[in-house]
């Protein structure tokens, strides 16, 4: 069956459905999940696929990380695991990281769906794990192995019957065994919810498959990004960028081929993977690379098999970017989330007016470890952002996480069910970096553990050392910093003793400016003065402004 | 003779109706909405409305309002000139924020504008611990700094907002304290009153939200009182409240931001209601306006509750967009749906209807006032469901040509005819609001399929039988006087307040006592709050707690018992959180510790019984003719019969197809359903299975 088969009306009937559906698969796995950064900050994915395993649909939720590696993950456990080979009833899941999203603590859980005896699409969906075993999440590990538990592509539900095996397996080996396990309960309720409303859209359409329908969203959406493709002027732009990796700084180098209707992009001369956990997998790469290319050509089409079409990106096997097993994954955000600078690097020598400054894209991971004055150990862990790049035609926005999409957490949460004590949070004048539009200002923030014995901080911080660029004559934002009360300073992603007491102060990147600075209205620099952004020193050294 | 009076402000009219209790009589006025001062229309409303049906003022025993004021002021930020007062260190939590974004694709989103600006957020020292202790005592130097400062910079309101003031109030009282000794009148508002909840960035905006809006809730309110005593109406006045309960004025002046997104509150009341009487307790109730289509979900009266919701978003159906409060509202979701939505290709060159919309001006293309967009309304009046000299009872003529001519613009992408593309047009919309209602049902556990929708608006009516077919909702109700259900409403609020504490704990470490003092002191204020409505027996006080399980970042709602609590109740709670986490999840996680974060106290006066209502018979002929009409589910239109609602008679009922016309809606009755006069006036729809193939 093809296009022609479906009016546009009932396509777009049709196309909402699925869309409807698969919102209503998210919100039962939502609803179920026990892992708060899967609640709270929507960090996980839910789809549709059709028989080959393209997919056709996904809910609007969470962050790139997890959207686009969904997609391409699903195909493995076709090829693996034929429609004709499973039954009603059966599910199955994987969490390796060369096949999903890039480290052990993404789980993803596949169920095919039967109408009247034929296996006609997969359910599919992401969520992060509380605990996968190994070391905790962090960059520290050497190899995978010490990470966790690697799960291969095997059967989680056989016709109904939950693999007892696997579930001992896992049990063993999580630090949260009822909160993990109950966490592969509700990721499978959020795909029966979606089979059961597939089911009956099929029945109320007559529909005996999907293919026709399938063939016509697909078609529609790679178009319409062929369209979008089109109309960027054809040529080769490359970019490159220095951040601060592990204990040596990595090169991110892209080179964006663009075609009359398709694109390319390649990480060819970036730096090899390294001996620890912040290794991207190619799937990875390939999730924070679409991305950012959807934001900038094409952010209206929906994110589906078709759309993805005209995009092809390459990474030489053992590039940090195509990173290879054994090596260590966990923290591997911590290099893929500037992939978008790379990308929107290259394509403002094409589209300047459609894409951003730099800004300080890798969120601040911040993990303290230790006993409070009561004698209970803890572990907190939260995310915090700098300031994002400015836009082309307005200032980038303080203290907000791009390209993740993940939200933070208040002071006051942290303080009542943790011995961290946040004693300033604060956005920081003159962080943003100069320009006709202003990069976001970052924040600082003064940390303490009330506790009577050291506490263990793991620092997973970058762009300490070379800060976000400006772009169209913008000046950079600032670099971010990280010392002790005493003034000394800390490595960025180093661990240390937080001695009881010391105060330790994180201060972030802020965006890079947008445009000459002199071009800037004057109305908006004393706004800025006015409102304590901007220090009339730093306005008179950057803008040239003089008090009148 | 006894009386209730309820005034309503719309965008448009403002709606006054006088219920006589012993009789059911319903009478009805309606005023256009007045500006700046919606009070005039009020006055005016009432007037007349004494006037007519010659009631004694004497003889109305409680006067019930409801204002969009505070909304609109938040929205058109025509607010007072707010200043904050903060923790040292803190001064930014508004501006910062959650640090995320609320639409992942688009680059040039904007963050709400906060409602103090940066300059005008002071600093003073002091610091609390998140179980209320003392980290650095106040610095009343800085607080009396700090009030000099805003003074000079000639702000009009001030919040004070201390980080885990929640926890303990005496340095926000303190702060006030300074501040009124040397700044005697300026209105403070204090965010361990407004919204003791945990979470800075969403206790900030909740309480310099209250302080914005304060100045001129005042104002209003007082006006509205002297002139209401002016024309010897001197009952209670109580107002409408998100919560779908009400308060008097003196609660409404302190907590004016209790106020916000309380519009809709009487709409759903209502609906509940005329499901009530038709013997329905779970309800869909559905409300179909111009521009929008609201819906929410009811059993047995009770609404579903939120404290997380949000006003003057940056885009209207962007979710995250707007400014957080901490303030119970009717879990409730609004879609961009109405009469006057637009139908256009997408970026993809597929059809598609709304969110943009025409509104009233310049309207539908059949409004014949400039507008040349298709929109639903033109849709509908082509496919022959509206009668074109009967709009509005007859008060408008619509345009069919010109309803034509702007859907034939589109035919092509939208079915090939125009009454294919017209039928396209009321397809999608229909999907699209049953699409938003599925997810909605679906993000908070429930099945919908048990339940009834009830229509209100103007256009509700028209797609009610349709999107209950998306559904899988077998019935649909139609209540009568629609046009004024949302003033019917709140004839139903009765007087509500509720209040929070935070305190985090574990369970298995709780501290009943105090517990025990936190319930006190809320249930002490609330019997005050309640008897400041007039309210002194049938006090009804309902306790519940926010808990989770350890390492959970959301909580869920628990019901707590009534009474002092004691050792022994650590268990009872136990089994309620269990028994609510199986409820919403399907099953519980025996062995992981639980742990409390909020306790809360919702304190009800008696809830108003409404009288059956005597609806005026008309004498005409219920049958006024006949018209062709193209039905969804059809390929070619079929005579459908029409019918004056008015004519009516109770009990008596019809077959579809026809079309059943009032003054402010029309009722669509598709072939295969049979639509019934109940007892109660309202009209009942039921599909018969296998009528229509």
């Amino acid at each position: 069956m093809g296009e022609m088969e479906y009016d546009g009306v009932t396509l777009e009937v049709l196309w909402s459905r699925l869309i409807s559906i698969v919102n209503e698969q998210a919100a039962a796995l939502m609803h179920a999940s026990f892992t708060t950064v899967v609640r709270e900050a929507g960090d996980l994915s839910a789809g549709v696929f059709d028989k080959q395993g393209r997919m056709l649909a996904q809910a609007v939720t969470g962050t790139p990380g997890h959207i686009n590696t969904m997609a391409t993950c699903v195909a493995h456990f076709v090829q693996r695991h034929p429609l004709e080979s499973l039954k009603p009833g059966d599910s199955l899941l994987t969490n390796d990281p060369w096949l999903g999203s890039g480290h052990l603590h993404d789980i993803t859980v596949v169920t095919p769906v039967f109408h009247r005896g034929a296996g006609v699409a997969w359910f599919a969906n992401t969520c992060h794990a509380m605990d996968i075993g190994g070391r905790t999440l962090g960059a520290g590990a050497r190899q995978v192995f010490e990470e966790g538990v690697n799960l291969p592509i095997i059967h989680l539900f056989r016709e109904g019957a939950i693999n007892e095996d696997l579930i001992s397996i896992l049990r063993a080996n999580v630090r949260e065994p009822d909160q993990v396990v109950g966490d592969l309960y509700a990721q499978q309720a959020g795909n029966d919810v979606g089979a059961e409303k597939l089911l009956a859209m099929m029945d109320e359409y007559a529909l005996e498959d999907l293919e026709g329908l399938a063939e016509a969203i697909l078609d529609r959406s790679e178009a319409a990004t062929r369209d979008a493709i089109e109309a960027v002027p054809n040529g080769r732009y490359e970019d490159a960028i220095e951040i601060d990796g592990f204990d040596e700084p990595l090169m991110i180098r892209a080179v964006i081929d663009i075609g009359d209707r398709d694109l390319v992009v390649d990480y060819e001369g970036s730096s090899p993977q390294v001996g620890w956990g912040i290794n991207v997998v190619y799937n990875y790469t390939h999730a924070y690379t679409t991305y950012p290319l959807k934001c900038a050509i094409s952010p209206s089409v929906p994110n589906n098999e078709g759309s993805f079409r005209p995009v092809k990106v390459t990474a030489p096997e053992g590039c940090i970017l195509n990173a290879q097993f054994p090596c260590a994954v966990g923290a591997r955000h911590l290099v893929g989330h500037f992939l978008s600078q790379a990308v929107f690097g290259a394509l403002s020598k094409a589209i300047p007016d459609r894409v951003i400054a730099d800004g300080s894209a890798g969120l601040w991971n911040t993990q303290l470890e230790g006993v409070d004055l009561e004698g209970r150990r803890f572990a907190y862990i939260f995310f915090s952002a700098g300031g994002m790049g400015a836009r082309p035609t307005a200032d980038g926005l303080s203290a907000t996480a791009f390209p993740s999409g993940i939200r933070g957490v208040p002071a006051e949460a942290i303080e009542a069910v943790s011995p961290v004590r946040m004693l300033r949070r604060e956005l920081i004048p003159d962080s943003g970096g100069a320009g006709k539009h202003r990069g976001g200002l970052s924040q600082q923030m003064v940390l303490t553990v009330d506790s009577g014995l050291p506490a263990q901080h793991s620092c997973m911080y970058d762009r300490t050392r070379r800060a976000p660029r400006g772009f169209a004559g913008g000046a950079d934002g600032k670099a971010g910093e990280l010392f002790l009360s005493d003034g000394t300073p800390l490595a960025p992603k180093g661990t240390y003793d937080l001695q009881p007491g010391q105060t330790v102060t994180l201060r972030l990147p802020g965006g890079g400016g947008h445009g000459d600075p002199g071009d800037r209205l004057r109305s908006k620099i004393e706004e800025d003065i006015r409102q304590g952004r901007v220090t009339v020193e730093a306005a008179e050294r950057d803008y040239g402004y003089r008090a009148s | 003779m006894s009386f209730a009076l309820a005034i309503d402000i719309g965008g448009t009219f403002t709606d006054v109706v006088l219920l006589e209790r012993s009789t059911g009589t319903l009478s009805i006025v309606k005023v256009l909405t007045s500006y700046p001062d919606p009070s005039d229309a009020v006055l005016d409303g009432t007037r007349r409305i004494l006037g007519e049906t010659g009631c004694n003022p004497a003889g109305i025993e409680r006067i019930l309002h409801g204002t969009t004021l505070v909304t609109n002021t938040l929205i058109e930020r025509k607010g007072a000139k707010t200043g904050l007062i903060t923790t040292d260190g803190f001064r930014d939590a508004l501006e910062i924020g959650r640090e995320g974004r609320y639409d992942i694709y688009d680059l040039w989103l904007e963050l709400p504008e906060p409602i103090v600006q940066r300059r005008h957020r002071v600093q003073v020292v002091e610091r609390l611990n998140p179980d209320g202790s003392v980290r650095i005592p106040l610095d009343e130097e800085s607080a009396r700094l700090a009030a000099t400062v805003l003074q000079e910079a000639r702000v009009d309101a001030l919040a004070v907002c201390l980080l885990h003031a929640y926890a303990n109030s005496d340095h926000e009282e303190r702060v006030r304290r300074t501040v009124q000794s040397v700044w005697p009148d300026v209105p403070v508002s204090c965010s361990h009153e407004v919204a003791p909840e945990l979470r800075e960035y969403e206790r900030t905006s909740t309480t310099v939200a209250n302080a914005y809006v304060q100045p001129l809730a005042d104002r209003y309110l007082r006006r509205l009182e002297e002139g209401l005593r002016s024309q010897d109406l001197t009952a209670p006045l109580h107002i409408m409240l998100s919560n779908g309960g009400s308060c008097s004025t003196e609660t409404a002046r302190r907590f004016p931001i209790r106020l916000v997104e309380s519009g809709p509150c009487g709409g759903a009341l209502s609906a509940a209601e005329w499901g009530r009487q038709c013997g329905i307790s779970r309800v869909l109730a559905f409300d179909m306006g111009g521009t929008t289509a609201k819906a929410i979900l009811t059993d047995g009266g009770d609404f579903p509750i939120t404290t997380e919701s949000e006003v003057a978003r940056v885009y209207r159906f962007k979710k995250g967009s707007g400014l957080p409060l901490l303030v119970p509202v009717l879990d409730m979701i609004e879609i961009g749906a109405g009469g006057g939505s637009v139908a256009r290709l997408n970026d993809l060159g597929l059809p598609a209807v709304g969110p943009e919309s025409a509104g009233s001006s310049p309207g539908p293309a059949c409004y014949d006032r400039g507008g040349g967009e298709p929109t639903v309304t033109d849709a509908d009046l082509v496919l022959g469901f509206l009668d074109p000299n009967h709009f509005l009872g007859g008060e408008m003529t619509l345009d069919v040509s010109r309803a034509r001519d702007s859907i034939a613009s589109l035919a092509d992408s939208f079915g090939g005819s125009v009454m294919e593309a017209a039928r396209g047009i009321h397809r999608l919309v229909n999907e699209n609001m049953a699409n938003a209602a599925r997810v909605h049902a679906a993000e908070r556990g429930v099945d919908i399929r048990p339940y009834a929708l009830v229509a209100t608006g103007g256009a509700g009516p028209v797609h009610a039988t349709g999107v209950a077919r998306l559904l899988g909702l077998p019935h649909v109700v139609v209540p009568p006087v629609a046009g004024v259900g949302s003033a019917y409403g709140l004839l139903l609020a009765p007087i509500s307040f509720d209040f929070a504490r935070t305190r985090v704990g574990r369970l298995e470490q709780l501290d009943v006592e105090q517990v025990n003092s936190l319930y006190g002191e809320m249930e002490g204020e609330g019997r005050q709050v309640v008897k400041e409505g007039g309210v002194s027996d049938e006090i009804q006080v309902a306790r519940t707690a926010d808990m989770r399980y350890v390492g959970q970042g959301h909580e869920i709602r628990v019901p707590i018992p009534s009474g002092e609590l004691n050792q022994g109740s650590r268990e009872a709670i136990q089994a309620a959180f269990d028994e609510a986490y199986r409820k919403a999840f399907g099953r519980i996680c025996d062995g992981v510790p639980v742990e409390s974060v909020h306790w809360r106290v919702t304190v009800t006066g008696p809830k108003p019984v409404p009288p059956p209502l005597r609806v005026a018979a008309d004498s005409e002929s219920a049958v006024k003719g006949v018209r062709d009409v193209l039905f969804v589910e059809g390929t070619e239109p079929v005579e459908a019969t029409i019918y004056s609602r008015y004519a009516l008679n109770r009990e008596s009922q019809l077959f579809g197809p026809a079309i059943i016309e009032e003054a402010e809606s029309t009722t669509v009755v598709p072939p295969g359903w049979v639509a019934r006069v109940h007892a109660c006036g309202a009209l009942v729809l039921t599909h018969e299975e296998g009528d229509d193939g």
